[in-house]
Formats: C-alpha cells, structure tokens, sequence
C-alpha cells in the first residue's frame, strides 16, 4: 500500500509525521520525494547512502544536416530550440524533452545529449528501514523527472511505501502523489494552514485519491479547520498537540514518538484505521 | 527611476515567508505588493484585498483527444514522454505539459491542442497599496510562468504610478516558480529556521540565489528554538558573506496575530519594536 503525506502550506510537519510512520509501521519503506528540499534522510538518519545519476535530455544539432528551416523552432512551445540566421540556439534548460524537435526536423539533424539534473540516493536509515529520496540539482527547472523515477522504487516493493511529498499542489506534487492508494493531508489550525489544505482537497479529488487529516500543532491556532472538516466531510485521523517539546525535538533533526513513547500507538493506530478503510473500499 | 523589488523566500517551506513579507508592509512606503506563491496563496488572507480586476491565465496549450475519430493505434501514448496519456488512450489533463508531440503523431487528426486557463490573476486594492496576486488550479503546470506574470503585473503597476517598492513573497523549494521570482529581483531575503532541516534548506537555497549576484539578507525566525542551530546559521552565513539582519524569537504572539487575520507587525507592534525589525526595514530601503 502505498501512502503518500502531503500539506499544501510548507513547514506543517509532513516530514515530521512521514518519519514518525516510517519508524513505527513494520516492514515500511520510506521515500522523500520532496526532491528540491529533502529532509526526511535527516530524521531517519540513513547510513552510507549510493547515489544514482537521474537524466533530462536536450538536443544538439548537426551543423552539415541542418537547413535552418525553422521547424523546430514553430515546433518547440517552451522557446528552447530557437533558430537565427545563421544557427539554431538552444537554451537547454527551457526544454521539457518531449522529443519533438527530432519528430519535426525533415533531415535529421537532431540528436539528444543527457544532463543530469539530481540524483537518487538509496540506503538502509538507522531503524533498519530503506530509505528512497530524490535531489534536484541547483538551478534546474522541475523536479518531475526524479519523482517519476523515484516512484519506480515504490512500485517494486510490495510492502507499505510512505512518501513525504513536495508543499504546494503544482505539477511536482501531483507527480508525487498520483497513483497512490491513501493520502495524509498534514495540517496546522491556522488560518493559512486552512486556506493551503482546500487546494490540496481540491487536487486530491480531482484525482479521485482518498484522504484523511492529521492536525499539528493542534492547540496552536483557531477552530476554522474543525469547521471545514465538518462542512467537508473530511476524516480527522488524528491531531498531534502543539508542544515545545516536540518543535525543540524537530530542531535537533529527531523523531519524536522515539522520546515521546506515548506516540507510538497513535501513528501504528492510524495505519490501521487507514488499512480496514482500504480494505472495505 | 529604480525599482527596489525586495523578494521573500526560504527554500524550506513554512518558515515564515508569508508573516515576514506581511509584515514589512505596513513599513514599506510606495508600495505594490506581490503574492508569487500561486499554488499556496496566503497573504490575501492578512491583507484584506478588494479585487478590481480578475484576468484569466492560459498556460500551455493541453492536447484533447476526439474519441469519435480516435482509432487507438497507441502511436500518441508511445512518444507522450510525460506519461500524460494511458494505454486506452485517455489523457491526463494534470500531466499533459502541451508540448503536442502526440497532435503530431496522430494519423488521424484525432488530437488538438487547445488553451486552457490553469488560474486567475487578481489586481487588487488593499490598504498599504496595490495587490498582484494569483491562484494556479491545483495540479497545474506552469507556475513558474504565472509568477513571471505576477511579477510583470506588479513591475507595469510599479512604473504607472510611480511606485518606489515591490514586496514579493514567494513559493518554498528552490525550482522553476523560484528562479522565476528571483529573476531581475533587486534583492532577497531568506527566511529560516533555527532547526536542522532549516540549515540544511538554507544552504541549498543560498546555492542558488548565489547565481543571481542579488544583495542577500538572513532572517532566522525561531531562532531561540534551538540556539544550537541559530549558531550554525549565523556562522553559515558569516562564511559565506551574508548578513543575518533579523533574528525572531519564538512567539504564540505571532500566530494569535495570524488567527486574528492582523497583520503581526501591527498586531503585535512592540513584539516587532523590540527584535529591531525598524533597523530592519532601513536596510532593505537604503541603496
């Protein structure tokens, strides 16, 4: 099964509860596919890692085949391939590789180098779990292409996968979370909180995913959140009390049901809730 | 004359972007202000925003596939290298990125590509000034497109009535909607955290922001969370030539500010005197 936590506003706890989950539902793997700012490795303090290389292609033109015709250019909708008087430019990191550049030129003048655009890395953490997360290189454009490997990893394991997606609810997130079984939407109880979870609901509906809450924080803020669950008819799994604690825990890049015990049962409880809904569906 | 566009970020998301940039605006004089965190918009929530004028934003053309005169060879779902089209051929509107390979490939003409409004652009009017800000749909492409809009917005507001300052608050991570905000900035503040991750983030964020050769200032909220952590960012930054112009100690004062849809620096004036957020402000004006 595979469950992806997810927030819409950043700095919700989405890392927080990925790694609490990941420590305390057996035989789980984990997979941060928050490529441009990774921190779950952090928590779950993964050993020696090995790094894969994770590619984009851009093209190249063929200087004697080219006739500066200009099809690649009416071609291209991202302004990547833009042909002058003399030459074809190409801004390499506009391009999406969609390949159809090559499709269009009538003389075969295109061909494809690879750029790396981040890396893979993959390793067993602390808790003797594995551990999955992507890196984006400084300056790149998009982290889709990573993800969408990443996912490869989750798809292998038959195992319960939790991934910790990207904040927002642009083509990165959906990216992360499409094809999953669940969806955690992590929340705060403020007004911001609110407003970043409604889009979230909105693109997880619209992608026909299942989901449930967890409140952070709870405590923190106001009653807004409470009151748009009910509307809604969203599922409240479970709130995690505001505590300095925890907050200070955070900060030092621990876990915190690993010094809270009191914690354990409420994460492994929510997995179970999560799996006989699964099953009932 | 020049226009000073201040631009807020922090690479990790939650910091306190939102409350910072929120909260320079009231201090800020000749002012537009610009929300370039389109697919988790917050600031209209303190601002109060009275929309004047709503426009429509077309990103990329998305493919649409004519069932009747579709003929399922699968040539389409072959070359879509965004996996944007399934094997019975029926396309992922989310995923489609319009690049319009498959109208190329069909054989039958069954595929056009067709503009879509992925979200709106607010002009809005507010009391500390003009307001540019937008709402991508959830699940779209091309934020990064839409913040340049935002910002052009903004900018052709900024020279029309002879403003001096543009705030921009803008998205976590450090991709496509973040170079784009960053872009012709004139300067940048980073919002961070004294946590691990917080650290962590901010290296990858200076890493980038590096490349635009902007002024650059530091601000580290929470910073007593962890004074452990505070140390590390401050030495981080001494390294590395960044001036850490503002330290905010954890406060409930900020988020009652919040609940209370107040802006915290007014909300909580004296809180904001004390952490000398007024020498703060001078910096970000003085050229």
């Amino acid at each position: 099964m595979r469950i992806a936590v997810l927030s819409g506003k950043g700095g919700t706890g989405k890392t927080t509860i990925t790694s609490n989950f990941a420590v305390n539902i057996k035989n789980s793997i984990s997979i941060d596919s928050d490529v441009e700012e990774p921190n779950l490795h952090i928590f779950m303090d993964m050993k020696d890692p090995t790094s894969e290389p994770v590619y984009t292609l851009y093209p190249t033109i063929n200087k004697d085949l080219c006739t500066l015709c200009g099809k690649c250019g009416d071609f291209c909708n991202y302004n990547a391939i833009i042909p002058a008087k003399n030459q074809v430019v190409i801004f390499n990191e506009s391009c999406h590789d969609c390949g159809g550049c090559k499709l269009v030129c009538p003389t075969g003048a295109i061909t494809y180098e690879k750029r790396e655009v981040g890396k893979i890395f993959k390793g067993t953490t602390k808790y003797n779990t594995e551990l999955y997360y992507g890196l984006l290189n400084i300056g790149e454009m998009s982290g889709v292409k990573i993800i969408n490997q990443l996912k490869k990893y989750s798809e292998l394991n038959e195992e319960t996968v939790f991934i910790d997606s990207p904040p927002g609810t642009s083509c990165a997130t959906v990216a992360a979370v499409e094809d999953v079984d669940y969806a955690i939407i992590v929340s705060e109880p403020t007004p911001f909180g609110v407003s970043d979870m409604k889009m979230v609901v909105e693109m997880l509906r619209e992608m026909e995913i299942p989901f449930g809450l967890i409140i952070n924080k709870a405590g923190l803020g106001d009653d807004e959140i409470y009151d748009y669950c009910k509307d809604e008819d969203i599922e409240i799994l479970g709130e995690v009390l505001f505590d300095k604690k925890i907050a200070e825990l955070y900060a030092g890049g621990k876990i915190f049901s690993d010094s809270l015990p009191q914690y354990k049962n409420f994460f492994s409880d929510i997995y179970k809730n999560i799996r006989k809904k699964r099953r009932s569906l | 004359m020049k226009i000073n566009e201040i631009v807020v970020i922090s690479g990790k998301g939650g910091t306190g972007k939102t409350t910072l940039a929120a909260s320079l605006i009231p201090y800020l004089k000749d002012l537009i202000i610009a929300d370039c965190d389109v697919d988790a918009p917050d600031l209209n929530i303190l601002l109060d925003p009275k929309i004047r004028s709503t426009y429509g934003f077309v990103g990329l053309k998305k493919a649409i596939i004519d069932p009747k005169k579709c003929i399922k060879c699968g040539l389409c779902e072959k070359h879509c290298k965004f996996f944007a089209i399934s094997k019975d051929i029926v396309l992922s509107q989310s995923k489609c990125e319009g690049c319009g390979v498959c109208e190329f490939v069909c054989p039958v003409n069954a595929i056009s590509m067709v503009d879509a409004i992925v979200g709106d652009l607010y002009e809005s009017t507010t009391n500390y000034g003009d307001f540019v800000h937008a709402r991508l749909v959830p699940g779209e492409e091309t934020s990064g497109k839409l913040v340049a809009e935002v910002r052009k917005k903004a900018k052709a507001l900024a020279i029309l009535n002879n403003k001096k300052n543009i705030i921009v608050d803008g998205s976590p991570g450090i991709a496509c909607n973040v170079i784009s905000s960053l872009t012709g900035a004139s300067q940048v503040i980073i919002v961070t955290e004294a946590t691990f991750s917080g650290l962590h983030d901010l290296k990858r964020i200076h890493e980038l922001t590096k490349k635009f050769n902007l002024k650059t200032q530091v601000v580290i909220n929470k910073f007593d969370l962890s004074p452990n952590h505070s140390e590390m960012i401050e030495k981080y930054c001494s390294e590395n030539n960044i001036i850490v112009g503002l330290k905010i100690p954890f406060t409930k004062k900020i988020v009652r500010s919040i609940v209370k849809k107040t802006i915290p620096s007014i909300g909580e004036k004296e809180f904001f005197k004390e952490i000398g957020f007024l020498k703060f402000i001078d910096s970000l004006t003085q050229s």
